[in-house]
């Protein structure tokens, strides 16, 4: 019996050290792509020149979708920022999603909105609209009331009421750099047939100073939670989406700040409602159509434009988010499941679906079924403490080396934070996110697995600081 | 000592010196960039003061001294001969060209010839700013570096306009394929109405369906008046995207003329095209559309109804009477709705524009 045990328990931990080995191999090979990427990219912005890009008669008109839901604190400045975007035509389409609090009130109030008669094209579904509002004063600005719905109910009324050809999805409590939207379109330039998508970086906002919709001042977040999400986001983005994009395998363009072409997304019916992740299966329903059409596609991530947005700096208000993000990656790999593993897809069904199916989703369950093998030798006096030290130092080490590459990869793509002691901080901080921090998010992520079979539909509403005023 | 032991031993040392060393080299490359910013600032600041006075005093001789002062400090000079060229034209443009033949161009040279691709680019761009004639014949063998380049190369060449440079960005336009066909439209619409007879020769020859549509755009961006015949004889291409375009341009160009091939184009097959010609109708501002732009404004798409209703309000009194009756009308809620919001639209002004 207690051989039988002991094979169990070795062949237990074979796996996991290969599921270790393989998850780093994966995440250090991105981060050299990243690397290459970034250069590559700063290669061509050497020469293309973004004044040129809003000189050329024929760049497409956008569309900015921005769903708000009970943020009334944010939502003047984020559309401040929105209406001062450097772009040759946009509009701005705030969808305020049955807010119970003065988001509408405080639109009204700001931008001396007035009722329209507007008529609007039903391609897809979403839930009733109560009323359109223009302004006078900003006519690129229009706010849609309408019942609520979820996030993709609202982009979705969005989608029906916009004029033009590619849509900029961002979040109602987003702010983007004046010039985000030139940098984002030009993949749409230089390939306007075959770019369907592209996705920026997302930065966290907190305690950044903001003045007139705009960060003024860079500045690391004063709360441990939210320099932790830093590292994440730097991981994330830098590391991983460039990578990802430079093996053509992106699925997911952060719903915060994407491109897209809104003939495309209407191919495939908007936003799917019941989805939690809107974003990610957007995306995933967008390669199969065009896998299915057999059109040729690229998605897109440019390193260059910036979104900044405020992260959540308590447990629990983080602790909803990544059950909800953990849902929504369930809820859009389940839904699509008939391409993974399907050569029809060609990288998508063959890497890209396979990679977030085995690291991302079952990613929590193997960490946690280590730390439940760890517990098991160790009440069997199985454990050889030395090695397992000397792993568990490994471990913490290496993943302090990925996001030192990805500090690196900011310093590189100049999205660095400004003062030298930030590095220092963010080191010590990617040490210690490997202590508690990370064995939290792993039980957090399992636990929404067990929502998300539960049926749990909770958005997980973040409350908000708001974001602080520059002098 | 058990070797998976030894082997997590050694792993932990490799990536903790790795690590360690990579902080070093993160912390110690902000440190000299700093410094070096500093420096580059400071140097910066001294060249900017002189080249504004060699611009004002536009003295050779005293530019040829800027140079030989600052030629040690290249890296730098090529900074601000690259901000400076951009705005400084004439004469003063002159006195740069002096300083960037003396210190810079020996270096460019080799600049266009490096291994590194922003280099070359830094060098192809300078020479865009301060392209001579005789180095023309050189660019040309550029054309055939990767599309990065010769995209850079082409840029240069739109900015010497003569017949032959203008032959041969209409050559690499007919032979490029790929992503790099659509700044071609840049380039082209750069050098102006001086395309005309090479545009006018190029929308006759059996071009695939991007290039042509580029070609059709651009007679319209220009715009180029004069080729309003070539593009009508566009108006039955079997490709929707070329119509679409040859509406597009006719609403550009604005020639009472075209009317009616507007007016064909409205009852085309495919809803993209009408809503494009009814969008031009409206802009032509010409009665004789009015019933096309009232009839169009009960299509069953929305967009033809949209640009209908707005062609309808550019026309201007008969126009926004039109509208106020099917806004009074209860046959058709789609036409009615669409009418009433464009009406009330009007009330702010420039919406509906």
């Amino acid at each position: 019996m207690s051989d039988v045990l002991h094979a169990i328990l070795h062949s237990v931990n074979i796996v996991i050290l290969i599921y270790f080995f393989l998850i780093n191999a994966f995440y250090l090979l991105f981060t050299v792509l990243s690397l290459f990427g970034l250069f590559r990219h700063r290669e061509l912005t050497t020469y293309i020149s973004f004044k040129e890009i809003f000189r050329l008669p024929l760049v497409k008109p956008i569309s900015i979708i921005a769903p708000a839901h009970n943020e009334e604190k944010t939502i003047i400045e984020s559309v401040n920022s929105l209406l001062a975007l450097e772009y040759p035509v946009f509009e701005v389409i705030v969808v305020n999603d049955g807010s119970t609090d003065q988001t509408l009130g405080a639109l009204v109030r700001s931008f001396q909105l007035e009722k329209s008669r507007r008529v609007f094209r039903k391609v897809v579904d979403h839930k009733p609209v109560k009323g359109i509002y223009t302004s006078p004063s900003h006519p690129k600005l229009v706010v849609v009331d309408k019942v609520n719905g979820k996030k993709a109910d609202a982009m979705n009324a969005g989608l029906n009421i916009s004029r033009y050809p590619l849509f900029c999805a961002v979040d109602g409590d987003s702010l983007l750099e004046k010039d985000a939207l030139l940098k984002m379109v030009r993949p749409f330039l230089e390939d306007p047939e075959k770019t369907v998508a592209a996705g920026g970086v997302i930065r966290l906002s907190n305690c950044c100073m903001v003045k007139c919709g705009q960060v003024q001042e860079v500045r690391l977040p004063c709360n441990a939670l939210a320099r932790f999400q830093i590292l994440e986001y730097f991981r994330a983005f830098l590391g991983g989406r460039i990578g990802m994009s430079m093996l053509k395998s992106v699925l997911i363009v952060s719903g915060a700040f994407g491109l897209f072409r809104k003939d495309i997304a209407l191919q495939c019916g908007g936003y799917r409602v019941e989805s939690i992740g809107e974003d990610m299966d957007l995306i995933v329903r967008m390669r199969r159509h065009l896998h299915n059409m057999k059109r040729p596609f690229e998605i897109r991530f440019i390193p260059d434009p910036i979104c900044w947005t405020e992260a959540p700096e308590t447990l629990k208000c983080l602790s909803r988010q990544r059950n909800r993000w953990h849902r929504g990656l369930l809820d859009t790999l389940l839904h699509n499941k008939s391409m993974l593993f399907n050569p029809r897809y060609g990288i998508t069904g063959l890497f890209a679906m396979p990679f977030y199916f085995v690291f991302e989703m079952l990613g929590p369950f193997i960490e946690l079924l280590g730390y439940i093998m760890f517990a098991a030798c160790i009440t069997l006096g199985l454990v050889n403490y030395p090695f397992a030290v000397l792993f568990f130092l490994v471990a913490v080490v290496l993943g302090t080396l990925l996001s030192l590459l990805s500090i690196l990869l900011g310093e590189y793509s100049s999205e660095c934070y400004p003062r030298r002691q930030d590095i220092l901080i963010l080191t010590l901080f990617s040490l210690l996110e490997n202590i508690l921090y990370r064995q939290w998010l792993t039980l957090v992520r399992v636990l929404a697995f067990f929502d998300f079979y539960r049926g749990k539909e909770e958005w997980g509403a973040m409350q908000k600081k708001g974001f602080a005023q520059a002098r | 000592m058990s070797p998976s032991l030894i082997i997590t031993a050694y792993s932990l040392l490799f990536l903790l010196l790795f690590s360690v060393s990579l902080f070093v080299f993160i912390i110690v490359r902000r440190l000299v960039l700093e410094q070096r910013k500093v420096q580059f600032d400071r140097l910066y600041k001294q060249i900017e003061k002189d080249i504004l006075e060699a611009i004002s005093l536009l003295d050779p001789d005293f530019s040829l001294g800027v140079a030989r002062k600052y030629g040690r400090h290249r890296a730098v000079l090529t900074r601000v001969l690259l901000d400076f060229g951009d705005i400084i034209v004439g004469e003063g443009r002159d006195q740069l060209r002096i300083i960037f033949n003396q210190a810079i161009r020996g270096r460019c040279l080799r600049g266009v010839a490096s291994r590194r691709t922003t280099k070359r680019l830094q060098s192809i761009r300078l020479f865009i700013i301060f392209f001579d004639p005789v180095d023309s014949a050189f660019l040309f063998r550029l054309l055939d570096d990767k599309p990065i380049i010769k995209l850079a190369v082409i840029n240069a060449l739109a900015r010497i306009p003569s017949p032959e440079t203008m032959r041969q960005i209409f050559k690499a336009f007919e032979e490029d394929t790929g992503f790099t066909v659509q700044a071609y439209f840049n380039i082209i619409f750069g050098l102006g109405s001086r395309t005309e007879p090479l545009v006018k020769a190029f929308l006759n020859k059996p071009l695939p369906v991007d290039k042509l549509g580029l070609l059709v755009e651009l007679v319209g961006a220009i715009p180029l008046q004069t080729l309003y015949e070539d593009v009508v004889a566009l108006a039955g291409h079997p490709d929707k995207e070329i119509r679409i375009r040859v509406a597009r341009t006719l609403g550009k160009l604005l020639i009472p003329k075209t009317v009616d091939t507007l007016i064909a184009l409205s009852s085309d097959g495919a809803w993209e095209v009408k809503a494009q010609a009814v969008k031009s109708l409206g802009r032509m501002k010409n009665l004789k559309t009015l019933d096309v732009l009232e009839r169009s404004l009960f299509s069953p798409f929305w967009y033809v109804r949209y640009n209908a209703g707005y062609g309808l309000a550019e026309i201007g009194e008969e126009g926004v009477r039109r509208l106020k009756e099917v806004a009074g009308q209860e046959e058709d809620r789609y036409a009615r709705d669409m009418s009433v919001m464009v009406l009330n639209d009007m009330i702010f002004p420039g919406e509906a524009a």
